[in-house]
């Protein structure tokens, strides 16, 4: 079976099922072939997981690293998002220069859109990991706002 | 009346003869009754299995990870094939006096 295809039958299971045992299921999955009965047991299995979920052993504590829930969405997008938005002031301050314009132009948008955009995403993160992993919620909010205050600290410096 | 089908015991009995990971598994009850469990039936049994703390994970080879058989996943294993033990031979008494 194609490793994208076991990524995907093994998303089907609970978040908690799959930090325990789902990089070991995906090798598993991998190694296998492919066939409807593989399909209905893998899909009735995790449904009935969802139904009847496992408790206890492990499961009860899943270990989130910082790498880990760096790794979601809701984390690196604002990050990548204050990113895009700093390459684009530098980018502009490199063309044009760093003289304040009359009107906003399209970079000027961008920048706004950028920054007001993530503001829901950062929410989103905040009230869901932050009950989960409070360390290492912490941890990737303060990266979150190092890269707002760089995406920030041209626009105040050069007063654009 | 297929193969016989009792996936938390089918991996007890598979483990019975030494740690294995998911895919050794599978084929080792295939070999040992016929059934092929598929990989969510396995991993369903191995979930509870560790749950109910009858086995244990070892430190992972690759991606794949063995697990072997508790003291007390053995305790329970014994129980349960002796309970067949005695039903196979009172099914089987009973058959013979036909």
């Amino acid at each position: 079976m194609s490793p994208a295809l076991a990524r995907l039958l093994t998303r089907l299971y609970p978040l908690s099922w799959r930090e325990r045992y789902g990089d070991e299921f995906e090798a598993l999955l991998e190694v296998g072939s492919f066939g409807p009965g593989t399909a209905l047991d893998v899909v009735s299995s995790a449904m009935f997981e969802r139904m009847f979920p496992t408790r206890g052993g492990n499961m009860d504590q899943p270990a989130y690293s910082f790498g880990a829930v760096l790794k979601r969405p809701s984390a690196f997008i604002p990050v990548a998002m204050s990113l895009t938005a700093l390459a684009l002031v530098m980018g502009h301050i490199a063309i044009y220069g760093a003289a304040r314009e009359a009107d906003e132009g399209a970079t000027a948008h961008l920048w706004q859109i950028l920054m007001a955009g993530q503001l829901p995403v950062l929410a989103f993160f905040a009230i869901t990991w932050l009950r989960r992993a409070p360390r290492q919620a912490l941890g990737v909010l303060a990266v979150q706002a190092g890269a707002v205050m760089a995406a920030m600290a041209p626009v105040f410096y050069f007063n654009l | 009346m297929g193969h016989y089908s009792d996936p938390p015991l089918l991996v007890l009995a598979s483990l019975a003869s030494g740690p294995k990971h998911g895919h050794a598994m599978i084929e080792d009850i295939a070999r040992l009754c016929g059934t092929r469990l598929g990989p969510g039936t396995l991993y369903g049994a191995i979930a509870r299995l560790e749950q109910q703390g009858w086995i244990e994970p070892l430190p992972p080879e690759d991606r794949r990870r063995p697990y072997r058989m508790t003291a007390e996943g053995l305790r329970i294993l014994r129980a349960k094939l002796t309970t067949l033990q005695h039903f196979t031979k009172a099914g089987l008494e009973r058959l013979e006096s036909l």
